[in-house]
């Protein structure tokens, strides 16, 4: 026994030298390439190519509008065809820098947020095609979001990004609720929108449907702070600008509301249970009097609640105030590594002008087309949700009130740190000022490290 | 067999509870996955009008079909090779005990205790390098490397309970190894082996964190995978993901019950009497 | 490794040239295995350690950074949060499936062989045949708040006490780690099984003809017979523990607030989403450390028993 145990120490001590050594010696030559150069330039050209090509794209699962525009684009083209491969919105997001690093990258991906690609020339600047098909009439504040400067810093600089569509977010109404309880009209101010939820609580109806299994409550949220913030410095935050904050008196001030909210008990009481499916439905089935969402529910509420249902934008705190609203491209970025820059760049021009394509993306998503405010709007049911989503990006834009989402600040501030915090939020477990004391915390420690 | 009236009467009502906890979520996800898809489901009902087209519409959604066929390569590809070298490995460290195998054996071991999480961002860039990445052999590799320490301690623990005697005496008799261990070993170690077989063929196909992340394409992933696809960012269909997953689970259920008949036969028959 | 002792020399010389035969054919025979161990799990692991030492975003330049990234998993108050869940949960998917899983492996070993046995087994077993990630799926509205099981607390008159699980923070961990509990309990039992079927039954007649009754023949018996399928199982339920994902993914995101967080969610979050390669590698080793000093008495034990 007694050489046996020896021989074994000899034994784990020569692995352990062993092992130790190799780390070292591994540890030692850094991972990672340098970041890739400039590939060669090519000529930026505003003409389809007559050749037959395929285009690839990497896209969501459950976002249909891809399928439309570009079976619809290989009609007008028929030497184009396309490729789509589409996985969860989470598994995208987080595979989607190392698609766009692969050897054979999507020509065109769904990127939330543009992050470090810039940084790690993975996404082609489309600037000489800004440039080429004269882009400069398309409304600036819906591009700002998409544009990244040389330091890294959103909202200005080169142009990566376009949208499929442009949202705009607000208030569903349950008229038939609101009947019942001698509601008539959309709120004008926070105020009389704070009467409303206390008249809904004093009935037994269920004020605000919301979820926040998985964030979305922030769509609440962040429209509370909408209201009370400096829209530039919240934009700011946003864009990562240098020594911006999110710790500012309108952050507090639309993070408390939300507590004296859940304090009051105006969301449901199983709210962290509720995941945005699940609030869809049960706002679909009747329940609750206001939820917060974007226009790409206008259509499913619609089909639900028919004319008992109305859309509008979340109101200032003094009337007459500019309104204030999320809202964002259904932004997708072309790979640096594409082989077909120009034909997947016309493909998103065409998105933007062309009336078949316009219609569509009003059609599948009642989302704004954006491009040329002069180009005429595709046609709606008169009437309608989707019309009124219209008519709100219409007003967000003569209101210069379009704001970013807060959840792309950074690629990992959503789940790591506006979900859990918002958690406790709405179950008033903190305060409006710990909320965001701990997400900026949080991004300080994204963005510095 | 002697037992007392009470054991088997206590036995049977503990088993009998656990069987029912056992099915209630089974069943739950059944009665859910025929409601009307677009509705949220609640409790556990029998829908009044069972929605059986949801199993249909979830098999073309969720390209089950193709689905299955990467499952299965992956799986063809990852058990019979983890079975043979395992069982291989296992013999040696546990029937041959070889200078050395104590020492092997500690390293077998000790990656029995790494955390699938704690390889997974290396083996996405090694994939990466070795160009098999958004492949299904970038599953197919490391599967079998993960499996290698569970599978060697598996078969070595039966190895090493095989009475010495019955080697000694083959090799008193002249047979030579592979003899050995073909005409005695290998029937011996049947019980062991079909439990590892239904063991890795479950591990394989249920395997959602390495598809996830090594193979872009979700449809070149193995059918845990295809669970995302009803699972959109902003869309999703509780009915029509428990059709989809009760789907997924059936082959698996198959394979089971299937494998289960010899498998049960050979376990009671307990060990060789020297 | 002794073999049967002989007496005379030429004898000794054959036996020791058939060891030496027998070596080479052993390491031959482990070289395989050996060669998929080292090529996917061990270079991957030493390569994940040199990452830990990186500031790294998996794209770009890496800069060397010491240790800096396991001080930020020693000093977060989250990363440490979520290594304590995991801990937790190391009573729901060890202790209770394994206790279970011993209980009713030996009533159904007392059972006659016949089709009630072979279909306990094959639903015992079902849960362990369900992914993970579709075990999270389902009992994610089993426990909300329209959920089956306050349909059945209602039943049994226990209204006062239903809420949504998952989403209640006292709750949430427990209800994830019993979903753990669900899932292994199946494997336990079918492995124990394998175990009891292995242990002589002339000892059971033996003890049952001394008088003893079904609680001491467990403990001198079964489970001695049975240490070694413990230890496998024990080694496995506390890693499932330790590096659960899978259910967590499916079922909580880590939510409510991080009650469920746990460090397989943290590292595929820092990893993937945050690019954070370093940091997430670090955790990761951090991770497999723990399991490390956890599962090591336990290997040890059955190694002493086995000697």
């Amino acid at each position: 026994m007694r050489h046996h145990s020896a021989h074994r120490a000899r034994v784990r001590a020569a692995i352990g030298t062993v092992a130790a050594g190799a780390i070292l010696a591994l540890a030692a030559c850094a991972p990672g390439a340098e970041a890739p150069t400039d590939g060669e330039q090519i000529e930026v050209t505003t003409e389809l190519t007559t050749e037959e090509v395929v285009l690839t794209i990497a896209d969501e699962t459950g976002f249909p509008v891809t399928d439309a525009l570009t079976e619809e684009f290989t009609k007008q083209h028929p030497n184009v065809t396309f490729e789509i491969t589409r996985d969860t919105f989470q598994n995208l997001t987080a595979n989607a820098p190392r698609l766009l690093a692969g050897a054979n990258p999507p020509d065109l991906i769904r990127l939330p947020t543009i992050g470090e690609t810039v940084k790690d020339g993975l996404i082609a600047n489309l600037d000489p095609w800004y440039e080429a098909y004269g882009w400069d009439a398309w409304p600036a504040s819906q591009l700002a979001p998409m544009r990244m400067s040389d330091e890294g810093i959103r909202g200005s600089g080169s142009l990566y990004q376009l949208g499929l569509g442009y949202s705009i977010t607000g208030i569903f109404m349950n008229l038939e609720i609101a009947e019942r309880l001698g509601i008539t009209a959309p709120p004008s101010t926070m105020a009389e929108f704070e009467e409303m939820l206390a008249t809904a609580k004093a009935a037994g109806e269920l004020p605000i449907m919301a979820g926040d299994s998985d964030g979305v409550v922030n769509f609440v949220v962040q429209a509370a702070m909408n209201q009370f913030a400096d829209k530039d410095e919240f934009m700011s935050w946003m864009f990562n600008e240098p020594g911006a904050t999110y710790n500012t008196p309108g952050n507090v001030q639309g993070a408390e509301l939300i507590r004296t909210w859940a304090d009051a008990g105006y969301f449901p009481s199983d709210i962290n249970a509720i995941d945005y499916f699940t609030f869809v439905t049960r706002f679909s089935e009747g329940e609750g009097l206001f939820t917060f969402n974007g226009n790409w529910a206008a259509s499913g509420y619609q089909d639900a609640l028919g004319d008992n249902v109305s859309f509008f934008l979340v109101p200032p705190i003094n009337e007459g105030d500019g309104h204030v609203a999320m809202g964002a491209g259904n932004s997708f970025s072309v790979a640096a590594g594409s082989d077909n820059l120009n034909e997947i760049v016309y493909f998103l021009n065409w998105i933007h002008t062309d009336p078949a394509a316009r219609q569509i993306i009003v059609d599948v998503t009642g989302a704004s087309p954006g491009g040329d405010p002069t180009l005429p709007l595709p046609e709606v049911a008169p009437g309608s949700l989707i019309e009124s989503a219209l008519e709100m990006s219409a007003q967000i834009g003569a209101d210069n009130g379009q704001v970013d989402f807060m959840a792309n600040t950074t690629a990992g501030i959503y789940a790591g740190s506006i979900i859990p915090e918002s958690q406790l939020l709405v179950t008033s477990q903190i305060t409006g000022q710990e909320f965001v004391e701990r997400v900026q915390a949080f991004y300080e420690q994204e963005i510095g490290g | 067999m002697i037992t007392s009236r009470t054991e088997v009467i206590v036995g049977r009502v503990l088993l009998i509870v656990a069987l029912v906890l056992t099915l209630i979520p089974l069943l739950n996800m059944l009665s859910a996955a025929l409601q009307p898809a677009d509705r949220n489901p609640i409790g556990l009902s029998w829908p009044s009008d069972p929605q059986w087209v949801n199993f249909v519409t979830a098999f073309e959604v969720g390209n089950v079909w193709r689905l299955m066929g990467s499952s299965a390569f992956i799986v063809l590809c990852v058990v019979p090779v983890s079975l043979v070298i395992a069982t291989l490995a296992g013999y040696a460290l546990g029937g041959l005990r070889m200078r050395g195998s104590r020492a092997l054996l500690i390293v077998f071991v000790l990656g029995l205790t790494i955390p699938f999480e704690a390889l997974i961002i290396p083996l996405y860039y090694q994939a990466q390098a070795l160009g098999t990445l958004n492949t299904q052999w970038a599953v197919v590799f490391p599967l079998i490397g993960l499996f290698m320490p569970f599978s060697v301690f598996w078969m070595r623990a039966h190895f090493v309970n095989v009475p010495r005697e019955l080697s000694e005496a083959a090799r008193v008799d002249g047979a030579r190894l592979w003899q050995e261990f073909f005409r005695i070993q290998l029937p011996l170690a049947l019980p062991a082996i079909s439990a590892l077989t239904i063991l890795l063929f479950i591990w394989t196909w249920n395997q959602f964190l390495l598809p996830v992340v090594l193979i872009a394409n979700p449809l070149d992933r193995t059918v845990a995978g295809a669970l995302t696809f009803f699972q959109g960012q902003y869309y999703a269909s509780i009915p029509l993901l428990n059709a989809g997953a009760l789907i997924i689970i059936v082959p698996a259920i198959l394979v089971f019950l299937l494998f289960q008949r010899q498998f049960i036969k050979a376990l009671l028959q307990g060990a060789v009497k020297g | 490794m002794s073999t049967t002792l002989v007496s005379n020399a030429p004898r000794r010389a054959a036996a020791r040239a058939a060891a030496r035969r027998a070596d080479l054919t052993g390491w031959l025979l482990v070289a395989p295995a050996l060669l998929a161990y080292t090529g996917f799990v061990i270079y991957p692991l030493a390569t994940g350690i040199q990452y830990s030492f990186y500031d790294w975003n998996g794209v770009g330049v890496a800069t060397w950074v010491g240790l800096d990234n396991y001080a930020t998993v020693f000093t977060n108050p989250n990363l440490l949060g979520a290594i304590g869940n995991s801990f937790v949960l190391i009573a729901f998917f060890t202790i209770i499936p394994v206790g279970m899983g011993l209980v009713l492996a030996t009533l159904i070993r007392s059972m006659r062989d016949g089709l009630a046995l072979r279909a306990s087994q094959t639903i015992l077993f079902l849960p362990q045949i369900i992914p993970l990630a579709a075990a999270g799926i389902a009992w994610s509205w089993m426990y909300a708040q329209t959920g089956a099981v306050n349909q059945i607390l209602g039943w049994i008159g226990l209204e006062a006490i239903t809420r949504p699980w998952l989403a209640d923070y006292g709750t949430a961990l427990p209800a994830v780690g019993l979903i753990g509990s669900w899932v292994l309990t199946g494997l336990c039992t079918v492995l124990l099984l394998t175990g009891i079927g292995k242990i002589d039954t002339s000892l059971y007649e033996a003890i049952r003809l001394d008088g003893a009754g079904w609680f001491r023949e467990f403990i001198t018996i079964t489970l001695p017979g049975l240490r070694q399928e413990l230890a496998v199982l024990v080694t496995l339920t506390v890693i499932a523990a330790l590096s659960t994902f899978d259910i967590i993914y499916t079922s909580t995101q880590g939510g409510p607030g991080r009650a469920t967080l746990v460090p397989g969610l943290l590292i595929y979050r820092i990893g993937f989403t945050q690019s954070d390669v370093g940091l997430a590698a670090a955790f990761g080793i951090v991770m497999m450390v723990l399991v490390l000093a956890v599962v090591l008495p336990i290997q040890r034990l059955s190694r002493a028993s086995d000697q």
